[in-house]
């Protein structure tokens, strides 16, 4: 292997002099940490819009104005829904006769989403929801609606029976399902993915033409030693091959450190968007602070960022090589035309 | 070894009026043959060799070079004809940035052969030109004789079966173009065919053999 790569060194195409390596690592690195970047920001617009249509977009919130009044009575149960004794997870001895409205909207519910999908918010849960409108530790003196919340698998409303049903027999109910909001985001998760991807393929191209434009200028450099070659019997793909596998090796390389050094920046990010993903506010402080990081491991850091993203890192380098190779092949044999 | 059938050859970009490098040119010639290729400047000799050594393809006629119909090849197969042929070019094409003994290693290295019979190969050959204690040095550290020389190791190294020599001992003394006429001869009887192009009359009658004779593109003589 020494003794095969050290004889292609002295073939007369110099490609270190050729194709210097300086400056293209460097824009391939800078292209791959752009690439780096954009992958995340795809990444993450995918995640948030799963997480946006399976969470917010799939969670009715049902609200019963006196809560503990009797319910209708039970012959106004439309057809098709079971009285409320007859629904499994109804309270013992629950009948549609002495059923309160909140027992009977709880039955009509637990029946269509199944019982483990209808959650009643205790009085902590509502006095944490409106926190931001009364005062803390105060007491509420106003009568206040009992909240249900139904988690459903899609982003569906709720079927027209279910809905007349408790119109019905809970009069002046009222449902919101939040799957417009939900739409909207997803439309918008969607559209940051589009432009992540748009972003990528920009990236590539760019990355393409810088490739070709080094792989040119070398191929100019060493024109002479070219023909020369190519008049004692080097084909084109000994040629090509032997830019190309340079150029893989250059970029292979900036594409490794533009990956290394996208890594903290995307982190970084990745702690700043985590109350996106549910988690905490991270201490910006904290985070900025050289302290906060040299203590932890890496495995620890790299946690932040999801499995994904760090396959398409680790990945990345491996792409920016294919890619140099597969574009110096190209413009190689398209030079390499112009010889008999 | 070669056949060429009323070939013509046009300078790229100039048209047939203002006249062909090579008209209706049909000369063949066998295996183990020496041949001295004749005419004044601006005959068509070197478009000849070039069209013989695969670097200019002929606008018209049949090319056939060692057995391939060159006009139809493919680039792979022209790339590996190539290898078979050895050329002597008239400004010696040697790279500065490689030492002498690259220089010469060249073909073989594109043919891939081990570096220890490299070695051997070239230190041979140079010692035959009388170039052995210069095979570090670079191109532009020698004469013009000894980079002629080192053209020629480069040309014969692989032991072509078909030898190009564009004016070859242009600068030779008396003593290296009297060796190197003797070793093409001895080439030529291990069965290299020899193309010689020469205005070199006294080394023509000095070395009496059949000749090409072109004169403003055409054949006035074969044989």
């Amino acid at each position: 292997m020494a003794l095969w790569s050290g004889t292609r060194r002295r073939d007369g195409l110099a490609l270190r002099q050729a194709i210097p390596d300086r400056l293209l690592p460097f824009l391939v690195g800078a292209m791959a940490f752009l690439a780096a970047l954009a992958l995340a920001g795809g990444i993450g617009a995918h995640a948030l819009s799963i997480r946006w249509t399976r969470g917010a977009g799939a969670v009715i919130t049902v609200q019963v104005p006196q809560p503990d009044d009797p319910a209708a009575p039970a012959g106004t149960t439309p057809m098709g829904t079971p009285p409320a004794s007859a629904i499994p997870g109804s309270p013992p001895g629950t009948s549609p006769a002495t059923a309160t409205r909140i027992q009977q909207a709880m039955s009509i519910l637990s029946a269509m989403a199944g019982p483990a999908a209808v959650h009643r918010l205790s009085d902590g849960e509502l006095r944490a929801l409106l926190a931001p409108w009364i005062e803390q530790g105060s007491d509420l003196v106003l009568p206040m609606p009992a909240v249900i919340e139904v988690h459903a698998h899609d982003a569906r409303p709720l079927p027209d029976d279910v809905t007349k049903a408790l119109e019905t027999q809970v009069p002046g109910i009222v449902m919101e399902h939040d799957s417009i909001w939900s739409d909207r985001l997803a439309a918008l998760a969607n559209s940051l993915q589009t432009c992540a991807l748009l972003a990528i393929c920009i990236v590539v191209a760019v990355s393409a033409i810088v490739i070709m434009a080094a792989t040119r200028a070398g191929v100019q450099a060493r024109r002479r030693a070219i023909e020369l070659i190519h008049s004692l019997g080097a084909t084109d793909g000994y040629i090509a091959g032997r830019f190309a596998w340079r150029v893989a090796a250059l970029a292979l390389a900036g594409g490794a450190c533009g990956s290394v050094l996208a890594m903290p920046v995307l982190v970084m990010l990745s702690l700043l968007a985590a109350p996106f993903s549910g988690a905490d506010m991270p201490d910006m402080h904290a985070l900025l602070s050289p302290s906060a990081w040299s203590g932890m491991p890496p495995s620890q850091i790299l946690n932040a960022l999801p499995s994904s993203l760090l396959a398409m890192l680790v990945v990345l380098p491996v792409a920016t090589a294919m890619l140099g190779w597969l574009t110096t092949q190209v413009t190689v044999r398209a030079w390499l035309r112009r010889l008999p | 070894m070669f056949r060429l059938h009323d070939v013509s050859y046009l300078y790229p970009g100039r048209d047939a009026h203002k006249g062909a490098a090579l008209s209706h040119v049909s000369v063949a010639v066998a295996q183990g043959e020496f041949r001295w290729l004749l005419g004044p400047s601006g005959a068509g000799k070197s478009s000849l060799l070039r069209i013989l050594a695969l670097d200019a393809q002929a606008s018209s006629g049949m090319v056939e070079v060692l057995g391939v119909p060159v006009m139809q090849a493919r680039r792979g197969v022209i790339a590996r004809l190539r290898q078979r042929i050895g050329v002597v070019y008239q400004d010696f094409r040697l790279l500065d940035d490689l030492s002498v003994f690259d220089n010469v290693a060249l073909p073989l290295r594109l043919q891939m052969r081990p570096e220890s019979e490299i070695r051997h190969e070239v230190n041979a050959i140079m010692k035959w030109v009388g170039l052995g204690s210069r095979i570090d040095a670079l191109p532009p550290q020698l004469s013009g004789g000894e980079q002629q020389r080192v053209a020629i190791a480069r040309a014969v190294i692989h032991r072509p079966a078909l030898l190009l020599a564009d004016e070859p001992t242009n600068a030779l003394d008396d003593r290296q173009a009297t060796r190197l006429m003797n070793m093409f001869h001895r080439l030529a009887e291990l069965g290299t065919t020899i193309i010689v192009a020469t205005h070199n009359d006294a080394l023509v009658r000095k070395y009496p053999a059949h000749a090409i004779d072109l004169m403003q593109g055409h054949l006035v003589q074969e044989g």
